[in-house]
């Protein structure tokens, strides 16, 4: 419970209007079903700035907040008291299109973002789930969040050059630069992409851009083996096809896709999405050279464009949030690209050992599975702590993104950290002392 | 903060001495004054101080024993790769060691299929590229001192070259890194495989200038070779046109591989040195270099050739073949040595401007220029706006250096000025430190600080680099000092 005092303080800061104290208004502020005391909008970064000073002065717990796509994304909150959501930062402050760059404050959707970037044929190179669901560039980057498109582009690390942060005392700072090539300074974007809002509160972002490539052509394509994919995959990664994302789904997820829009897919079959983009030529010619790679490991398959390849793909971005409204068990691996067969195979081993579903998108080139899984919660806990010591065990890790608190309770979220930990928790300690913002989440 | 040193006594030192030589054995510690001449500076050769010793470890362990002695002694120490460095990174520190990588050279592991290459930090640039050629892969940061520099010093500066407008800088391939912290603690961060759980250190520690630890095992990406290039090399009469070039071509939707301007001093000076067929009375040229899948590369030849076109090229010449491409290379990446043909001296600064402020930039530069009478030649990375200005002087003429360093750093308060960067890839070190106000303010070095302070308390590890000011490291998670109501009653004391 806030005291009145503090609750008082805080309307002071931002105005009344915008703020939330009713009972009913504060619950879709929750966090893993911990209720927050008050919720802030404020519309100048000095706001926040006043916010987090008084915070300190007091000792209370911040939840900084985009949308709140991500908010299962964690351990259980240790406390919630405010959340300051950055919805009315949402100005685009500069796009420099003739430098591929723009700056932007952060509670802005990446959906209004880039219709704006749009304008000038220009766009921010990341594909994350949650867009639909208004995903707010502040929340993707202290998520690292990220798609299909990876593949092609990277991740938001690769093009986060500059940023602004309110520090946990309140005090402002900047790190980075407005231009892509810059080593002033320690690369202090690198530390707070992925941070989880644990080391301040992201309110400026400055980011390099891309063209917005010509054309698309997405070939989707069914294996009668896992092998046959997995050779597929090899000779593309090695061949001189520049592909924009590169996609091994399994045969559940597939079922799945197909039931829900009338893509008519084979069913039952592992198989590849292949997305190229790029000038339309190139692009029909790498498809050619594609379809002819395919054909050799026996894949059967067709192009699919237009409308229908933009659903596809938001399909395989969103699954795991489109497919199940509710209970989501959702965890995220990472091993090398060639060991992908090998996970794919334990969790069909686990799916049959423990009774569990499991719909998994892998990014083929990059050795990351997306895995939704449905059952028993005793079977999920027993087929996620196996799968992890699997996945430990050839070198990779396990994460996972959203879980029910009985699930939580019982398998670790983010697993083992490794050696580095004791530098990240002096970092926590030196950049948060009274462990203010989102105590107990992450580090 | 940089620890105050008294001179030590010529017993310490033995015994300091003796105490490395028991670590790494007496062929790895140089302390006699002849061979320690050598370690004085790196390619920053104003600046030279010579250190206590320099030891050469040959394994992890070695480098973990030595920062453990210098932590238990509280003895500053320096890394050093190849001593290529520009910007004073491995200039040793008064009473202090440099720790040498040039003996780790090992490559550990080379993984095609998962596009990885392990080495240790003592291994050349180029060497990680020549160990996947065969197979169609390369090591993309291509700084043009590859041939010599190291990956431990690609790491510690974050490296550029000449490509990475379209393939990024050594942070963009560096996945995972193992390293010595100050205090001698081993530790490994990220790896090869993607998104570990945690903060990114790896992305903290590259281009840290080796003031977080020293990185004793290096994960890199290799990307496949392009399938097509085609490089272009345009003259004009104007480098404001081929500024523009540059900023048209990027507008068409195209992001080249490379784009490099020089201007007429450079061109006069590389012509005489190497012979790489450039135009001699041309005002600029610009190399286009675009690379990718044919299909692609077809595509976007004739859109350059049109914004060339557009903004005057006098004449466009399209390498024909892999010889012609290497000549119209060789021009560029001589342009640094092949100033000693027109100067006996010259100092290079590292600026970043926005791309669409290059001619306006080279305007106020040519001002400068007359303004302090010292000729500045201009050599860049034009695709990402990384200027290389070479001023021109006599270390021989009075007060022509101090013109030098003054007329550098006006030029760096106008990268500034116009939303730039005071350095792009040579680093800040020792030589640019005192410009980084430019750019941060107090909030913001104090920040930078919280994170240096993470990692090395005593400031030993490289100190005297990139800060200004020495800066103290305070407990973290001190709080203000309250009287507890029992004290203040004087009822009970506080322990």
């Amino acid at each position: 419970m806030l005291k009145k005092k503090i609750v008082n303080n805080l309307l002071r800061i931002v105005g009344e209007k915008n703020a939330l104290t009713e009972e009913a208004k504060l619950k879709s502020f929750s966090v893993e079903n911990v209720q927050p005391g008050i919720v802030l909008f404020p519309n100048e970064i000095e706001q926040v700035s006043e916010i987090m000073k008084l915070a300190s002065k007091e000792s209370i717990s911040v939840i900084p907040w985009g949308s709140g796509t991500k908010s299962a994304l964690g351990n259980l909150p240790e406390s919630v008291d405010v959340v300051i959501s950055t919805k009315n930062l949402d100005l685009i402050i500069e796009h420099g299109a003739s430098d591929l760059v723009a700056t932007t404050q952060c509670g802005i959707t990446l959906k209004k973002f880039q219709s704006a970037l749009n304008k000038e044929r220009q766009f921010l190179a990341i594909d994350p789930p949650h867009v639909g669901r208004k995903a707010t560039v502040g929340g993707i980057i202290a998520t690292n969040d990220s798609g299909p498109e990876r593949f092609r582009y990277g991740t938001l690390r690769e093009f986060l050059i500059g940023l602004k942060v309110v520090r946990a005392d309140g005090s402002i700072f900047k790190g980075g630069s407005k231009v892509v090539k810059n080593v002033a300074g320690y690369d202090l974007p690198k530390l707070y992409v992925g941070s989880l809002g644990t080391l301040g509160i992201i309110v400026e972002a400055t980011f390099r851009l891309y063209p917005v490539p010509e054309y698309s052509e997405t070939y989707i394509v069914g294996f009668s083996t896992l092998e046959d994919a997995h050779n597929t995959v090899s000779t593309l990664l090695k061949s001189d096809l520049v592909i924009t994302s590169l996609e091994i789904l399994n045969p559940e997820l597939v079922g799945s896709l197909t039931k829900r829009n009338d893509l008519d897919l084979i069913d039952d079959l592992y198989t590849l999405a292949i997305g190229i983009k790029n000038v339309e030529k190139a692009v029909k010619d790498q498809i050619s050279t594609l379809k002819m790679i395919c054909n050799q490991n026996g894949g059967k398959g067709k192009l699919i464009i237009g409308a229908q390849e933009e659903q596809l793909w938001e399909d395989i971005r969103d699954f795991p949030w489109e497919l199940f409204k509710a209970e989501r068990v959702v965890c995220k691996a990472s091993v090398v690209v060639t060991q992908i067969p090998q996970v794919l195979t334990t969790l069909k081993r686990l799916s049959d050992e423990y009774g569990i579903k499991t719909y998994i998108s892998a990014r083929a080139g990059n050795g990351i599975l997306i895995i939704s899984i449905k059952g028993k919660l005793s079977s999920i806990i027993d087929s996620l702590n196996s799968l992890r010591s699997f996945v430990s065990s050839i070198g990779g890790h396990l994460i996972l993104q959203e879980a029910p608190p009985e699930i939580k309770a019982r398998v670790q979220v983010w697993g083992d950290f490794g050696s580095g930990l004791g530098i990240m928790k002096k970092i926590k300690l030196n950049f948060d002392p009274n462990n203010l913002l989102n105590p107990g989440r992450y580090i | 903060m940089t620890t105050q040193h008294k001179s030590k006594s010529l017993s310490w030192k033995k015994k300091f001495r003796d105490k490395l030589i028991e670590i790494i054995g007496a062929t790895g510690v140089i302390s006699s004054d002849d061979e320690l001449i050598a370690y004085e500076c790196d390619a920053l050769t104003g600046y030279r101080i010579k250190p206590i010793f320099v030891v050469l470890p040959k394994t992890t362990e070695e480098v973990s024993a030595v920062i453990k002695e210098c932590h238990h002694e509280n003895i500053p120490f320096v890394p050093r790769g190849a001593g290529t460095g520009l910007s004073g990174g491995a200039l040793p520190t008064e009473e202090g060691i440099v720790i040498s990588l040039s003996r780790m050279t090992k490559i550990l592991d080379v993984d095609i299929p998962n596009q990885r290459v392990v080495v240790e930090p003592g291994v050349v640039n180029i060497s990680v590229t020549n160990a996947v050629s065969s197979s169609g892969y390369y090591y993309a940061p291509d700084p043009s001192s590859q041939i010599v520099c190291t990956i431990g010093g690609n790491v510690a500066e974050n490296s550029g070259g000449v490509h990475c407008l379209k393939y990024g800088v050594t942070t963009n391939h560096v996945l995972g890194l193992e390293m010595v912290l100050p205090d001698g603690e081993i530790i490994e961060v990220g790896g090869k495989t993607l998104d570990h759980p945690g903060y990114d250190l790896t992305g903290l520690v590259v281009g840290s200038e080796g003031l977080l630890g020293i990185v004793t095992k290096v994960t890199l990406k290799i990307i496949k070779k392009p399938e097509a290039v085609k490089t272009l090399l345009a003259s004009f009469d104007h480098i404001e046109d081929a500024g523009d070039s540059v900023s048209g071509i990027t507008a068409r939707g195209v992001i080249p591989a490379g784009m490099e301007i020089m201007d007429s001093f450079c061109i006069r000076a590389v012509e005489e040195a190497v012979g790489a067929g450039y135009p001699i009375d041309a005002g600029a040229i610009l190399l286009v270099e675009l690379d990718g899948p044919t299909a692609e590369v077809q595509a976007q030849l004739p859109i350059v050739e049109e914004v060339l076109k557009e903004n005057n090229a006098i004449q466009i010449k399209v390498a024909k073949d892999a010889k012609e491409r290497e000549l119209f290379w060789k021009g560029r990446k001589s342009a640094f040595p092949a100033m000693g043909r027109i100067s006996p001296d010259y100092y290079v600064q590292d600026g970043v401007i926005p791309r669409s402020k290059l001619a306006e930039v080279l305007r106020e530069i040519e001002e400068l220029s007359k303004k302090y009478g010292l000729r500045v030649a201009n050599v860049f990375h034009a695709g990402d706006g990384n200027l290389h200005p070479l001023v021109l002087y006599d270390s021989s003429k009075e007060g022509d250096l101090d013109k030098t360093l003054e007329l550098a750093g006006e030029i760096l308060q106008v990268c500034v000025d116009k939303g730039g960067s005071i350095t792009g890839e040579h680093g800040v070190g020792h030589d640019k430190k005192r410009f980084l106000s430019l750019m941060f303010d107090e909030n913001d070095l104090d920040t930078m600080n919280l994170l240096r302070c993470a990692f090395d308390t005593k400031g030993l590890c490289n100190p005297g680099k990139l800060f200004p000011t020495p800066r103290t490291c305070v407990e973290p998670g001190m709080k203000p000092f309250k009287e507890h109501p029992v004290q203040k009653a004087g009822l009970g004391e506080m322990y």
